[in-house]
């Protein structure tokens, strides 16, 4: 597989280490989130291997096109329109968590509304670039923070703080039955590689996905899971877990550089884990915008010759972003994000069928003569 | 024609000049008109190669056919051609009511120059010429490959000067050549003296702040880019060349890249993206921390920044901002004053100036390493225009940490990248990794 597609799907992962996931899974810590997690893995694989081998078999090619193809025009658009609330609102998780990181973390004194504009601007203007622009730009990114943040993990593994006796403590309670949140949680990892939805348009080459490819996400999931779950744990201990807000957080805390001139590694991790947010927000919100654009045709909204259709959509995502930043709380952000995914965990593996549908369809039309 | 109505055009066209030669050679049954402008041709090569086999040739068609035979001889299609033709340094002969143009130009500014913008210690030292011939001969004499192709055209309506296209056949990229020629048909501007005005014409962005285009003055890089598949544009009467499309990684290369080995080649290019980062971040760092987080750096640092700033009036912006203000100021002051005052003025700004500044407790002391620091990294940048471009950049970073602290300054960091990602040069992304991937999608459908 081409390397940006391992982005899509990374991004999506460690995006999630630093928001409500850890602590979705932490608070359920001694009710099943070991063995939700190891289920989770499964199914998301096997999510992952299904979507992209039906991509891979329509190269180039993006879900709104296919349907278009295949279905009727009562069904794909709101379905489409439902695609794109579904991902405005996984960006929109993703923005208001790291406003209220920032806020708590970084810059206690300045308003949030500000904070959060500065995160919404430098994002929103990416959103209308094309798809391709998009991926080089992740990989730039990648480039620059992925070293440090790797670094980072590093120290949490090899520092004298993480006491595995805890770790050892929290994987005793593999026995328990799975629970349904922490599922969901950690089923919304895997979601990346729903980005292919969109981001199809960019892989115009055939690609291989066999066996080994498989073993590879399975191994990156298995860390990023592994490190999300159990560092924590093995800093703060077992008992009272559930008790911290942003459990990474308090962990990169305890983290400390000797001989650095910046000892608390904390504000490394929030800078280029903003990095980070800052892509998973773009990605999320491109696949935004790209739907909406499919649905009202926003490319053919002109004036004076001007397209400034595709800049539509824009301000309505400011307006709601900044709403929902002033009146949600935190406890009701980790609410209302722990039912999206449960919502998630219906809506995907059901896509399946309607990948099986287009199969058909396409394959009729493959089949019978050009008209 | 007749010959007298001939004569009677050449001179209508040219009767604002007082400088066009006319000159009627006369030999028994032989008869020649000539016409050039004496200041731009070779005279003893007239005399010896025009003038002298006129009076020893027989007859007019024994001394046409020698005419033709002259290396000098151009083929001239119109009329109208002729004018620009002698306004170029050719000579007309009128014989038997017909032209023939010989190119007698004389030139003094065909002497290379040695490089002075692009310095490196290894490698050929040699820079372009003023002339155009001059600089298609050092080109073509490091490029040997028949692919070479060279396009001459003209531009600026008034001074019409000469333009040459020049790229490589085989390995040219087709879609940024025809965007350049297209975007050259289009300048229409009255005077064009420079290839830096040039750039700006082309670029078609009156407001772009990254360079479109490299401008080089070295042969080897001219060289290098042109195997690279890319367009030079050279302008007579002018040093410097420029190469489109270009990649934002093409500013961060030095020439000395290739002469050195891999781990030397390696540390250089190091130092200089650590010093592109360090010039663009380090003001804006230093107003986050100090301004917003100061619980970023260790303790012993924090309280060592601090205790420097006791006694400065200002937030740490202004203090920035007037301490960098004044190093642009030195900088510019140093580019323009003639090299024997310069030296004067870098002291007494320098030295002179960050002592008292900071004695007078204006700006903290470790502001005056910071900007030190600053100017030093600039200049690590090895391609001019990418480093004036950074030192505007910069000031956009202290605002956005002046207004955002530190996660505004990361933000910004991102979105640059995220601006260089989506800006072309020449329909080539300005920032990419992977030169292969992008033409393999340009390929396929739009993205």
């Amino acid at each position: 597989m081409s390397r940006f597609y391992y982005y899509l799907i990374s991004i999506n992962m460690v995006a999630n280490i630093i928001a409500s996931v850890p602590a979705i899974l932490l608070h359920y810590h001694n009710d099943g989130a070991i063995i939700s997690m190891l289920l989770s893995i499964a199914a998301g694989v096997l999510l992952v291997t299904l979507y992209t081998k039906f991509f891979l078999k329509y190269p180039g090619k993006t879900l709104p096109e296919l349907l278009e193809k295949t279905t009727s025009k009562w069904f794909y658009l709101p379905f489409v329109f439902l695609l794109a609330v579904l991902w405005f609102v996984a960006g929109l998780i993703t923005l208001i968590t790291f406003t209220f990181l920032l806020i708590r973390y970084l810059s206690p004194e300045m308003p949030i509304i500000l904070i959060c504009l500065t995160l919404i601007l430098s994002v929103i203007f990416g959103s209308i670039l094309k798809t391709d622009r998009i991926m080089y730009t992740v990989e730039m990114i990648m480039i620059i923070t992925s070293p440090l943040i790797l670094f980072i993990f590093f120290k949490a593994y090899s520092s004298k703080s993480l006491n595995w006796d805890f770790v050892r403590e929290a994987a005793l309670y593999i026995n328990q039955l799975p629970n349904w949140h922490s599922f969901s949680a950690c089923f919304f990892l895997f979601l990346g590689a729903a980005n292919l939805f969109i981001f199809n348009r960019f892989f115009t080459d055939k690609q291989k996905f066999g066996f080994r490819q498989i073993m590879f996400i399975v191994l990156i999931s298995v860390g990023t899971l592994f490190t999300t779950y159990f560092i924590p744990i093995g800093f703060n201990g077992f008992e009272g877990i559930n008790d911290l807000v942003y459990p990474w957080i308090s962990t990169t805390d305890s983290i400390r550089m000797d001989y650095f001139i910046i000892e608390r590694v904390l504000f490394m991790f929030l800078l280029f884990y903003l990095g980070i947010a800052f892509l998973s927000i773009l990605i999320h919100w491109h696949a935004a915008v790209e739907f909406l654009k499919f649905i009202f045709k926003l490319e053919k909204i002109k004036y004076k010759d001007k397209v400034i259709g595709i800049f539509l959509p824009l301000p309505i995502f400011v307006a709601i972003s900044l709403y929902f930043v002033t009146v949600l709380t935190e406890y009701q952000l980790f609410q209302y994000s722990s039912y999206f995914y449960d919502v998630l965990v219906f809506i995907f593996p059901g896509m399946i069928l309607l990948f099986t549908y287009i199969n058909r369809r396409m394959k009729n039309e493959e089949s019978s003569p050009e008209n | 024609m007749s010959s007298e109505e001939n004569i009677k055009w050449i001179n209508e066209q040219f009767k604002d000049t007082n400088e066009l030669t006319m000159k009627t050679l006369e030999d028994e049954d032989k008869k020649a008109e000539l016409f050039y402008i004496k200041p731009l041709i070779d005279v003893g090569l007239l005399q010896q190669i025009v003038i002298k086999p006129y009076f020893e040739m027989q007859s007019e068609t024994k001394y046409i056919r020698y005419l033709k035979a002259l290396p000098q001889f151009q083929d001239s299609k119109s009329q109208e051609q002729l004018k620009t033709e002698v306004l170029n340094g050719n000579v007309v002969l009128f014989i038997q009511n017909k032209f023939y143009l010989l190119d007698l130009k004389f030139s003094f500014n065909d002497q290379t120059n040695t490089a002075s913008v692009e310095t490196t210690i290894h490698g050929s030292q040699l820079a372009l010429s003023d002339n155009i011939a001059t600089n298609i001969n050092i080109i073509r004499s490091d490029y040997h490959q028949p692919t070479l192709y060279v396009e001459y055209s003209t531009i600026g309506e008034v001074n019409n000067h000469k333009l040459a296209i020049i790229y490589d056949k085989e390995k040219v990229n087709k879609n940024a050549l025809n965007i350049i020629t297209e975007k050259l048909q289009q300048v229409d501007k009255q005077v064009i003296t420079s290839t830096v005005q040039l750039s700006n014409y082309i670029n078609n962005k009156k407001y772009s702040l990254f360079p479109q285009l490299i401008m080089t003055e070295r042969p080897d890089r001219i060289v290098y880019n042109l195997a690279g598949g890319k367009v030079i544009l050279l302008v007579d009467g002018n040093p410097q060349a420029l190469i489109a499309p270009v990649y934002f990684f093409d500013f961060m290369t030095s020439m000395e890249d290739n002469y050195h080995s891999f781990y030397i080649s390696f540390f250089l290019k190091f130092l200089r993206y650590t010093g592109l980062f360090i010039s663009l971040l380090l003001p804006g760092l230093y107003i986050g921390i100090t301004s917003f987080a100061p619980e970023v750096f260790r303790t012993e640092l924090a309280l060592t920044i601090a205790g420097s700033r006791i006694g400065v009036p200002f937030s740490s912006f202004v203090e920035v901002l007037f301490m960098l203000f004044f190093m642009e100021m030195l900088l510019e002051a140093s580019i323009r004053l003639p090299k024997t005052i310069s030296a004067t003025a870098t002291t007494v700004g320098g030295l002179i100036l960050g002592t008292a500044v900071t004695e007078a407790s204006l700006a903290s002391d470790i502001m005056v390493i910071i900007v030190s620091a600053v100017a030093i990294s600039t200049f690590v940048i090895p391609i001019n225009e990418m480093a004036f471009t950074i030192r505007v950049i910069r000031f956009f970073f202290i605002l956005a940490a002046t207004l955002l602290g530190l996660a505004g300054l990361t933000l910004a960091l991102y979105a640059m990248i995220m601006y260089l990602v989506s800006i072309d040069s020449f329909g080539e992304p300005y920032l990419k990794f992977n030169e292969k991937k992008t033409s393999k999608t340009k390929a396929g459908e739009k993205i």
